[in-house]
């Protein structure tokens, strides 16, 4: 990662849309008066969401709304990777590279995004419509690997998938998000294999013997009080 | 509640509100630390002050551990603390050497070299020799922190005692720290100057060479310097400062320790006017023939005098002292004046109507330390962020930790700290003083109300008027309080701010028009003298470092300008004396509390110019009116005859009770001149006076920290 | 007098010119090898074993030029050739000019003329009518 700089070319003005401000408000509202700074990052986020990425002007209104500072402002704004300092594509694909994904394939995943999108990640594809990063874990090891299209998951990829994905969406289609391979959210493939019952699931048909006695449960996992803190030895101390 | 805690085996108490950090340096212990700083808030990311607390899984930060965190052992004997164990000395060799991973090694051409926390920790901690890291160092950008900071970003360890300065001390909020883990980096926002009349404090709080002073850059080494005690004459605070120099040259001014006036701090101006002391300077005396200065040798300037002095009569003289003069220099002026018997007598270049009574009506009485306990502050005509930037740091502090309110009647200024503006009419008083105002509320519900008189105030035409009203508001709110000291339970909040560093001691001395009597019609004040120069009744004017007078327009009288720079009184003067600047003599000067300090000196004069005092002795013999002191030492002594307290250095008077005589007859009763707004009393901070003006990097600091609007628009 | 003080000097003074010594050794044992640049003379002995050089002027041995340095001190075998030509990086050969006008001077030094650098204590005094 290189340093998070402000794009050189930057609009010349900012303004939330009337929809927009109103949600702004709304987290301005959801601190202490006083405390309305709390709500740079929503105010920045929902900015984003307005422009495409973080423009210079942006923080600065920001700065103005909130009532802070323009350097405390660009503190937020380039500590979170999560802000795009500069232009990204009408559909931002982000690529987990994080161990689970990438053991499960995420290097064909990103040679997909090269090919479709550009070589190099955090640059806009000719076409305007695309671009791509690689970001750490996105919460979904278990469908990986994954990618995340502005706000939709595509989880379960393959190179070949991916293409696909791009392709349709390049096309102007919505190719359904979630696992790719008809999974149910993180469910193995082909339906639950343990934890069936249906009484699990069904109140009338659960076993109603009695709860626990008062002295079983007061009965503490023995060895919990006994347990001492570790000693400190040094490192290197013969042990 | 004091704790028991067991340092390196050595059983102490410690207050529990303190950081076990400051209770291991009571048990004598010395601990390492990069970021944590005394009267800055706690960050602990440096991670060098690691100790080991027997018992405790990891090592712990001890800036950030409280004492009262710290629970003792199972069977109650006080925990155990050691910072010199195999442990801790482990730990902080880890810490140090991921510190110095990114570091560069370029101590050998670092201005910071040879007084750099983080090369004389590397000495203790420091593995010699050893190094695991074989990635490229990273290297950052160089930022532009205006005209008195020089970055060298990629020397940076991230210990953000600057950006913690900058929001708390100086309530300047310009720094920040960009980016996050390695890419994080110290910056302004885009550029823009650090804009604080305090950031030259940066520089002495950098651990490391990445804030450097850029006016110093490269010139001198730390340990080539030779260090004096003095005093910063730049404003009236008498901030404690330490002259730096090498051979004949102040290669640069540091701030010194005193909680009392400047805890640590020093503002720019009092940094950085040294390259000033080599400008401009009055090397030899110069003679006036034909209309054009010409050098001359010191006994044919004294004759040129004498002659004069003779051709006159002692009506139609007068004579005026600068803001940078000693109590020394004032003295024998003053005795000389009253020996040829000069009645024309003022020490109040800007006018202020002030002086002449006691002296509680012209000093800061409350003491710069008494303004933390106070919870309610008037100002009136006065901005403290200019007149007195390091005061200013003590008005932020009160405000933050305590429940102070503040009002202020003047020209809307940006503080650092917000303030109730009460406009910039000057009838507001009256009702301030009648108690119609909301304000006057406040003061009188206050425990410990103050105000602050300024120069954008006194020197008003009406300033009479407005100190009298001021003196009304005290009496009228509680102001003027019991005898004694805030720690006693005494309280006077009646302060005057004086801007110049000598107006004090001349006050003090009653360096005054002489009163009115009745063989006299009594002397001008400083407006009357240039009044009767332009009417031709004064003809015969004698400036000690006076520069800030309409010389332009005072006809052509005869001037005589003893000073050190060549400035305006240089220009119009008939006879040059040359003086000695505060760094070249050992002299004497009164803070606006009434606090004596000694400025001494650490070169000599440069060319043929003398201590000021000196020169005035030599003087007065010529004039036949020679005055009974042949050494400093004379001198002073002769001035503690007069004012006992000029020998009680460091010392503040202590406040002894309200007189209400005193306080009736503060200032005249009248009418304001309600249609001239309240004015500031400096109009540019960084050129206040004939050092500063001669100064290249205070020029650099006004054009762009306080023009620069002006510059691009010019450019545009 | 003077002529016994003249013959003393040409006996003794070494450091002037060739004593009679040299010049009597020189017509004796001398084979004339060459002359430089300076017009000194170069000679050695019919084995070759013993080279030396009578001063066409002042006795300094810097005036040897470089490549006679060479010969005279055993380090080549043959002279210098008279028809040597000098290659375009070579510089003008220059002896020893201490306490010549062409001594070196350094910078700010009074004797060049200059301005002297900026030192320490300096510093720009007022001048009226500036």
């Amino acid at each position: 990662m290189t340093a998070r700089r402000l794009h050189e070319e930057q609009p010349a003005g900012f303004a939330f849309s009337e929809e927009n401000m109103a949600r702004v408000n709304q987290w301005i509202a959801k601190f202490p008066p006083g405390r309305q700074r709390s709500a740079v990052i929503s105010a920045l986020w929902i900015g984003q969401e307005q422009e495409g990425w973080v423009t210079k002007p942006m923080i600065e209104e920001v700065a103005k709304l909130l009532d802070m500072p323009y350097i405390r402002v660009l503190e937020v704004a380039t500590f979170y990777t999560m802000f795009h300092l500069k232009p990204v594509g009408r559909h931002h694909v982000q690529v987990c590279t994080t161990t689970p994904c990438w053991l499960r394939g995420s290097d064909d995943v990103v040679k997909a995004c090269k090919k479709h999108i550009s070589d190099k990640p955090h640059s806009v594809s000719a076409d305007g419509e695309f671009s791509w990063e690689e970001v750490e874990c996105l919460g979904a090891c278990v469908n990986a690997p994954m990618v995340l299209i502005n706000s939709d998951p595509y989880e379960d990829l393959t190179g070949e998938k991916t293409e696909e994905i791009l392709e349709a969406i390049r096309r102007g289609e919505t190719p359904k998000p979630g696992s790719q391979i008809g999974r149910h959210a993180s469910e193995p493939e082909g339906g639950p294999t343990t934890l069936t019952e249906r009484a699990l699931y069904d109140p009338t048909l659960r076993h109603s013997g009695p709860s626990l006695s008062d002295d079983e449960a007061k009965n503490v996992t023995p060895g919990v009080e006994q347990r001492e803190a570790p000693t400190q030895k040094p490192p290197g101390a013969a042990t | 509640m004091p704790r028991k805690l067991i340092i390196d085996g050595k059983e102490i108490e410690a207050e529990d509100n303190l950081t076990l950090l400051q209770a291991c340096e009571q048990a004598g212990a010395e601990i390492p630390r990069f970021c944590y700083h005394e009267r800055l808030s706690v960050a602990g990311n440096c991670r060098m002050c690691l100790v080991e607390w027997v018992g405790a899984p990891k090592p712990q930060a001890s800036c950030s551990l409280q004492v009262k965190d710290i629970f003792p052992n199972k069977d109650g004997t006080p925990a155990r603390i050691n910072t010199d164990s195999p442990v801790v000395r482990k730990a902080r060799e880890g810490v140090m050497e991921f510190l110095l991973i990114n570091h560069p090694l370029d101590c050998p051409i670092c201005d910071q070299g040879g007084e750099c926390d983080l090369q004389d920790q590397a000495m203790g901690y420091g593995r010699a020799a050893f190094h695991r890291f074989h990635e490229n160092k990273r290297a950052v950008e160089d930022k532009y922190m205006g005209p008195l900071i020089k970055t060298q970003m990629t020397r940076c360890i991230q210990c953000t005692r600057c950006v913690r300065f900058a929001t708390e001390i100086a309530g300047v909020p310009d720094l920040g720290a960009t980016g996050r883990g390695e890419d994080m980096e110290i910056t302004t926002y885009l550029e823009k100057a650090f804009s604080s009349e305090l950031s030259g404090n940066v520089v002495d709080l950098c651990p490391v060479g990445a804030l450097t002073s850029k006016p110093y850059s490269y010139t001198s080494r730390p340990w080539e310097l030779k260090h004096t005690e003095s005093i910063d004459i730049m404003d009236a605070q008498g901030c404690n400062i330490r002259v730096d120099t090498r051979g004949r040259a102040v290669m640069r001014i540091l701030p010194r320790l005193n909680d009392d006036i400047n805890e640590e701090w020093l503002h720019d101006k009092g940094r950085h006017i040294w390259d000033g002391l080599g400008r401009q300077r009055l090397d030899r005396p110069y003679v006036r023939k034909n209309g054009k200065l010409v050098p001359a040798s010191w006994s044919d300037a004294f004759a040129v005098i004498a002659a004069r002095v003779k051709a006159t009569t002692p009506d139609r003289m007068a004579a005026i002292v600068g803001d940078l003069a000693a109590a020394e220099e004032i003295k024998a002026l003053k005795d000389l004046m009253t020996r040829l018997g000069v009645p024309h007598l003022d020490c109040r270049q800007d006018g202020a109507k002030i002086g002449g009574g006691p002296r509680p009506a012209y000093l800061f009485n409350t003491t710069i330390t008494g303004v933390e306990a106070a919870d309610a502050l008037l100002l009136i005509g006065c901005n403290p962020r200019w007149e007195a930037p390091v005061l200013n740091a003590r008005i932020r502090k009160a405000w933050l930790n305590g429940p102070l309110k503040i009002a202020s009647v003047g020209a809307p200024v940006d503080l650092t700290y917000p303030a109730e503006q009460l406009g910039t009419g000057v009838d507001v008083l009256n009702a301030l003083a009648d108690g119609s105002h909301p304000f006057a509320e406040v003061l009188r519900n206050a425990k410990r109300p103050m105000l602050i008189l300024g120069g954008g105030a006194l020197a008003r035409p009406d300033g009479a008027v407005i100190l009298h009203h001021a003196a009304r508001i005290a009496r009228e709110t509680g102001i003027i309080g019991p005898a004694g000291t805030p720690a006693e339970g005494g309280w006077i909040g009646f302060n005057v701010l004086h801007t110049a560093a000598s107006r004090v001691a001349a006050l003090d001395l009653g360096f005054l028009p002489a009163p009115a009597s009745e063989e006299s019609p009594g002397g001008r004040d400083v407006a009357g003298i240039v009044e009767g120069a332009q009417k031709g009744e004064i003809n015969f004017i004698y400036l000690l470092g006076a520069d800030e007078l309409p010389l332009e327009n005072m006809g052509r009288p005869f001037v005589v300008y003893q000073g050190s720079h060549g400035d305006t009184g240089a220009n119009y003067a008939d006879v040059i004396l040359p003086g000695a600047a505060f760094t070249e003599k050992d002299g004497l000067y009164a803070n606006f509390e009434g606090r004596v300090q000694e400025a001494q000196r650490a070169v000599f004069p440069p060319g043929e110019a003398r201590e000021d005092w000196a020169i005035l002795r030599a003087l007065s013999d010529v004039l036949g009116q020679k005055l009974p002191y042949d050494t400093l030492a004379d001198l002073r002594r002769a001035l503690v005859a007069d004012l006992p307290q000029y020998g009680r250095l460091g010392q503040v008077p202590v406040w002894e009770g309200a007189d209400p005589a005193v306080w009736n007859a503060l200032g005249t009763d009248g009418v304001f001149t309600a249609d001239v707004p309240m004015g500031q009393a400096i109009a540019d901070y960084y050129l206040t006076n004939p050092i500063a003006r001669a100064s290249k990097v205070m020029a650099d600091c006004s054009r762009e920290l306080l023009h620069s609007d002006e510059n691009k628009q010019a450019a545009e | 007098m003077a002529s016994v003080w003249t013959y003393m000097k040409m006996v003794f003074g070494w450091w002037n010119h060739a004593t009679y010594g040299t010049l009597l050794y020189t017509a004796r044992k001398g084979v004339p090898v060459g002359t430089d640049s300076f017009g000194n003379r170069y000679y050695q002995t019919a084995d070759g074993k013993r080279r030396w050089v009578l001063y066409n002027g002042t006795v300094e041995g810097s005036r040897v030029p470089a490549e006679w340095h060479l010969w005279m001190h055993h380090t080549v075998d043959t002279p210098p050739a008279a028809d040597m030509t000098k290659k375009s990086w070579e510089q003008d050969f220059l002896p020893n000019l201490s306490g010549t006008e062409g001594a070196y001077h350094p910078k700010g030094s009074l004797v060049r003329g200059g301005v002297r650098a900026p030192a320490t204590g300096d510093y720009e005094s007022w001048s009226p009518n500036a």
